[in-house]
This record gives C-alpha cells, sequence and structure tokens, in this order.
C-alpha cells in the first residue's frame, strides 16, 4: 500500500465498508452520477473530462458519517474531495486525484433558529436562499450573498471563504459563520469558532483556529455544520447607477462614495467600457444607452428606510457633485436584483467578425487595492486582447471591481473573459493556463491578491501562489503535511502535493 | 377583445433597428440582431405569446428578489430631486 493517498485506490474491499456505513443507496459508482460531479461552471476542455472523474459519489447523512468515510479513506489511501454546490470557480470541488467524491447535499437540515441570540445552526448542504426564506418569517436574514447565491451551500462558502456583494456591510463568510463543526483528515472531529462556544463572536482563548479551516478548498478538511450569525432583514433597499463618460472619472467618483461612510453602504461596484460595450450587446438596459456612457458605478444601501434614505441623499448629491448621470429607477433597481443570481445568465460571446457563439464564463477575481485599480485594469486588458487576436475561443467580456470592505481599500477586480468550451483544444486550454498565469503575475506585481473570492488553486494561477505568499506559503506545506499525514483530503490542490514527495517515491 | 389565433402566434412583429447589434420585436424586450446568429448558433423561433412570457417571468423573478431582500424599494429618483 502507498505511504500516501494515491488514484486507483478505491477497491471492493472499501466500496464494501463505506457501503456498509453510508447504506447502499448513498453509494453511487454510475458513470453519470460521477460526470455529473467531474466539474464545475469554470470552462474545461470537454474533451479531458474523464481526467477528473471521481471513481466513488458518497451522500452522506451526519458528520459521523462524514468522519467514518474519512477514516476509512485513510485506511484504505484514498484521495477525498468534498463538494457541497459546485458552483466554484477554481476547481476546488475537482478531483484531481479520482477517489471519493465527497458530496454534501444531504446535510440539508435547519438544527435550531436561535431568536434570543440572533443565530441559526444549520448542515453544510443548505443554500442560503432556502435558509433566508424561513429566516425571513422572523424577520431575520443571513447576509452572504454572492453571486451565485441561489444554487450555492454553506459548506462551499466555508470551504472557499467565499466573497459576498454586500459584505462592506455586513461582513463575509468569515464573518459570517461563527463557528462550525469540522471532519479533520484523519476522521477526528472538532468545532472551530472564536472561543469554544458555538455562538460566540470573538474570544481570546487560545489560537485563532477559524480563519485557518476557511479557504482551504477541502484540503484540510470539511466543514459539516455550521452556527451563523443573523442579521434583522432590512427594510430597504436602494440600488443606483450612475453612468460615466470615462473611466478615470467613475474611478475617482467612487473614492468619493466609499469615503463619505454612510452607515447603511453595502458595496459599490464600478464598470469600465469592456464591461459597458459587453453590456450593449444583448442587454436590455444598456442597448439604448448613448455612446458617451462608458463607464458605471452602483452603489447599494441596506437598512433602516430612515436611515437608508439620508445615506441615499448624500451619495446622489456626491455623484452629482462628480459629474455622474443617474440611469433611473428601472435600470438601477433590475440591474442590482440581477446581481444576486448570476449562474442564471445565458452566455454567449462573439468571435471577432461578430457572430454569435456559445461560452463558458470564466472569472478572475484578484484582491486590489483602489489606486491600482486602473493600471490593473490595462495590463489585464492586454492579457485577453492577446489572446482574442490569436483565437476565437476567447472574448473579452469587460471588468468591473467591487468594494471588499467599507474603507475602500481593496476591491473584488474581476475580468470576465467568455470561452467558448467546446473548442477549447489542448493548444487553446494550454494559451489559457498561461495567461491565467500572465494575469495572476499582474494581481501579486501590484501588491494585490490572486483571488478575493474564489480561491487560486486552478491551473495556471496556481503556480504564483508561493510567489504571492512567499514564506506563508512553506507554513501552508507544513500545515497540510502535519494534519493530513497521508494527503488524503483533496490531494493535488495548491501544489500541496509537494509536501509528499519523498512519500510518493 | 380580440380572439386568439394560434396561427398569428408564429408571426412576429416586423422589427425595429435598435443598434448595430440589437432589434427590438415587442417594447422593451431586445433581441440580437438574427445578421449575427447565422454560423454557429441559430436564433429559435418563439411563439408570440411565449417571448412575451419569458420576458414578464423574468421581471416577476427580479421582483420576487427585491422582496426577498427589503421591505421596501427606495427610488433614486424621488431622492433625485431632494
Amino acid at each position: 500500500m502507498s505511504a500516501v493517498a494515491t488514484p486507483g485506490a478505491l477497491d471492493d474491499r472499501a466500496l464494501e465498508e463505506l457501503a456498509q456505513v453510508l447504506g447502499a443507496e448513498h453509494l453511487i459508482t454510475s458513470k453519470p452520477a460521477r460526470m455529473h460531479r467531474a466539474r464545475v461552471p469554470a470552462p474545461f476542455p470537454v474533451h479531458r473530462w474523464a481526467d477528473h472523474l471521481p471513481d466513488a459519489v458518497v451522500l452522506p447523512g451526519s458528520t459521523e458519517e462524514v468522519a467514518e468515510v474519512v477514516r476509512i479513506a485513510n485506511r484504505f489511501r484514498i484521495p477525498v474531495v468534498p463538494r457541497a454546490g459546485g458552483t466554484g470557480l477554481t476547481d476546488g470541488a475537482v478531483p484531481l486525484r479520482h477517489g471519493i467524491l465527497l458530496d454534501l447535499k444531504r446535510l440539508d437540515q435547519i438544527h435550531e433558529i436561535d431568536l434570543e441570540n440572533r443565530t441559526c445552526t444549520v448542515g453544510a448542504g443548505v443554500n442560503m436562499l432556502k435558509l433566508n426564506e424561513i429566516l425571513g418569517k422572523h424577520g431575520l436574514i443571513y447576509p452572504d450573498d454572492p453571486a451565485s447565491y441561489p444554487c450555492s451551500l454553506v459548506g462551499g462558502r466555508i470551504g472557499t471563504s467565499g466573497w459576498s456583494l454586500i459584505g462592506s456591510r455586513y461582513g463575509h463568510t468569515r464573518d459570517l459563520v461563527l463557528s462550525f463543526v469540522h471532519v479533520l483528515p484523519t476522521g477526528d472531529i472538532v468545532r472551530f469558532g472564536d472561543g469554544g462556544g458555538a455562538k460566540i463572536s470573538k474570544s481570546s482563548t487560545g489560537y485563532t483556529l477559524k480563519p485557518l479551516f476557511m479557504g482551504h478548498q477541502g484540503t484540510l478538511g470539511v466543514a459539516t455544520e455550521a452556527t451563523l450569525k443573523l442579521y434583522p432583514k432590512p427594510e430597504a433597499e436602494l440600488s443606483p447607477f450612475w453612468a460615466f463618460e470615462d473611466y478615470d472619472s467613475a474611478h475617482r467618483t467612487l473614492r468619493e462614495l466609499v469615503r463619505a461612510d454612510c452607515a447603511t453602504f453595502a458595496g459599490a461596484v464600478i464598470f469600465d467600457e469592456h464591461k459597458v460595450a459587453y453590456l450593449r450587446r444583448d442587454d436590455e438596459a444598456y442597448i439604448p444607452q448613448p455612446e458617451n456612457v462608458r463607464a458605471l458605478i452602483c452603489a447599494v444601501l441596506y437598512g433602516n428606510e430612515d436611515e437608508v434614505r439620508p445615506g441615499g441623499r448624500r451619495l446622489m448629491r456626491i455623484a452629482r457633485e462628480n459629474g455622474a448621470h443617474y440611469l433611473g429607477d428601472e435600470i438601477s433597481q433590475g440591474d442590482w436584483a440581477a446581481r444576486h443570481d448570476r449562474y442564471a445568465t445565458p452566455l454567449h460571446g462573439r468571435t471577432k467578425a461578430g457572430q454569435v457563439v456559445p461560452m463558458s464564463w470564466h472569472c478572475e477575481d484578484a484582491a486590489i487595492n483602489w489606486t491600482e485599480l486602473p493600471a490593473v485594469r490595462r495590463e489585464w486588458h492586454a492579457i485577453v486582447a492577446r489572446l482574442r487576436n490569436r483565437s476565437d475561443v476567447f472574448d473579452d467580456w469587460g471588468m468591473f471591481a467591487y468594494t471588499s470592505t467599507r474603507t475602500g481599500v481593496d476591491y473584488l477586480t474581476e475580468i470576465d473573459v467568455g470561452i467558448w468550451e467546446q473548442e477549447l483544444d489542448d493548444e487553446t486550454w494550454a494559451m489559457w493556463v498561461q495567461a491565467k498565469r500572465d494575469i495572476a503575475a499582474v494581481a501579486v506585481a501590484h501588491d494585490g491578491s490572486i483571488s478575493a473570492c474564489h480561491g487560486a488553486c486552478r491551473e495556471g494561477e496556481v503556480d504564483l501562489v508561493p510567489e504571492e505568499l512567499g514564506g506563508a506559503y512553506d507554513v501552508m506545506k507544513t500545515i497540510k503535511r502535519t494534519l493530513d499525514p497521508l494527503n488524503v483530503m483533496n490531494p493535488g490542490k495548491y501544489g500541496l502535493d509537494g509536501s509528499f514527495e519523498e512519500d510518493h517515491k | 377583445m380580440k380572439p386568439f389565433r394560434a396561427g398569428e402566434q408564429r408571426i412576429p412583429p416586423p422589427p425595429q433597428q435598435m443598434s448595430d447589434v440589437a432589434i427590438m420585436r415587442f417594447e422593451h424586450i431586445f433581441e440580437v440582431d438574427p445578421k449575427l446568429m447565422t454560423e454557429h448558433v441559430h436564433q429559435q423561433h418563439f411563439p408570440n405569446w411565449d417571448t412575451q412570457r419569458i420576458a414578464a417571468s423574468r421581471l416577476d423573478h427580479l421582483e420576487w428578489m427585491h422582496r426577498h431582500w427589503a421591505t421596501v424599494v427606495v427610488s433614486g429618483e424621488e431622492l433625485l430631486d431632494d
């Protein structure tokens, strides 16, 4: 038997043990079920899907069953990849070494709603939209709001340390999850939070371990149950969209809007001219806009109505003083409502000749300081323009940047690239992977971070992670080897196989 | 009231050119110009009622999303006047 987890280790004996733990109906080996869980929305060459096929899918119904699956995997040296909604864009839930796909969707119970302390405790397979439908009856909301809001799950949000559209008001997943039950790579079950209590938001007892077990993309185990911080459901929402004649004016205005420091400010996003041009292709809100509309800003406020209104007045005044033109209620309200659900958007790109082609959506999502946004924007578009010049497989869908926090120090900075997935062959895939390296290198060169939202373990970008993190990457490897000595959990991700080279020999 | 004629539903209103790349057949419902959908992706033919149903459903969805997140949607146009 190998010293560490390896592909092909799932034999009949292991399958028998898994079936005993889970029941035969929750152990699936059929090809469609495995194919279905072999990928995520990010584009990948169709002819290589088999590279990422798990050997079996398991659907545990409790933390104890998850732990038992991980223990069996350790005994037989089988790779395990946890998967929640499968909506991630950095392949966190994609098996690189086959093995067991641990599907968390049966952990979909709401265990408790604590109306006094305003918390709830849920399984990792609970979706935020469905949870909020129930919390709304109590006048509460769990405001973790990714672009995959209707389809991503709490467990995946923990595994990626997700980013929220309205995080500037309510915080991101790491701020909203108070604690969680976690199965370590050895199969041991522990709770990570602030201190020992499940509902504590700030503690100084012991090491602050909770953040370490968020955003690891399944390489350090799997969260099975989480206790979440709840807020009152907002009385009011305001989402003005403003138009600008150039990006630089919008960029300056963005700074002024953020500096207004309105208490109900939940976020602001800037769209560049490439994004506006993309929207003009088929978006009813932007097709009729005059040609001098070349950049946009949307600001969002949530809270009590008697606080949202004065905050909104202040932002309207600031925007007007900076030369912005309000796009009107219909566009502002409609476009913002659509931002909660970007995965439902039908995607099609254009060849250089202008013909419509079906494309998948890839977005790079660096964390960039406000001062660096214009330079990063220029360099990223140049990289994608070179790609597009070489092949119609690629299309530049423009950029936007969202506030990550209320002070406006850094922005989730995204370039959206359409990729004609059916035409993606080895040559164009190699071009894309190199472009991802180049895009990541720009983010690092501007003292940013490769990813604010998705994670950075996809082919291409992952090569730059040691450069970005420096000595911290070596600490990552040491932690991985210590906590997962058999490299069972999601092997191959983040280049952490390098920690186990001697074992593989 | 005009009676429903299934055959009429298959004849869309004449297009109005809205930009170099988009047309409009029904008010506020834009379509990619069919001349851009001749090689790799072809436009599908919908009965008129279905086109309007899809657009209306989208608006219903957006309205639902507003109610999901907050009780009241504040009008920016009202604040502009202040």
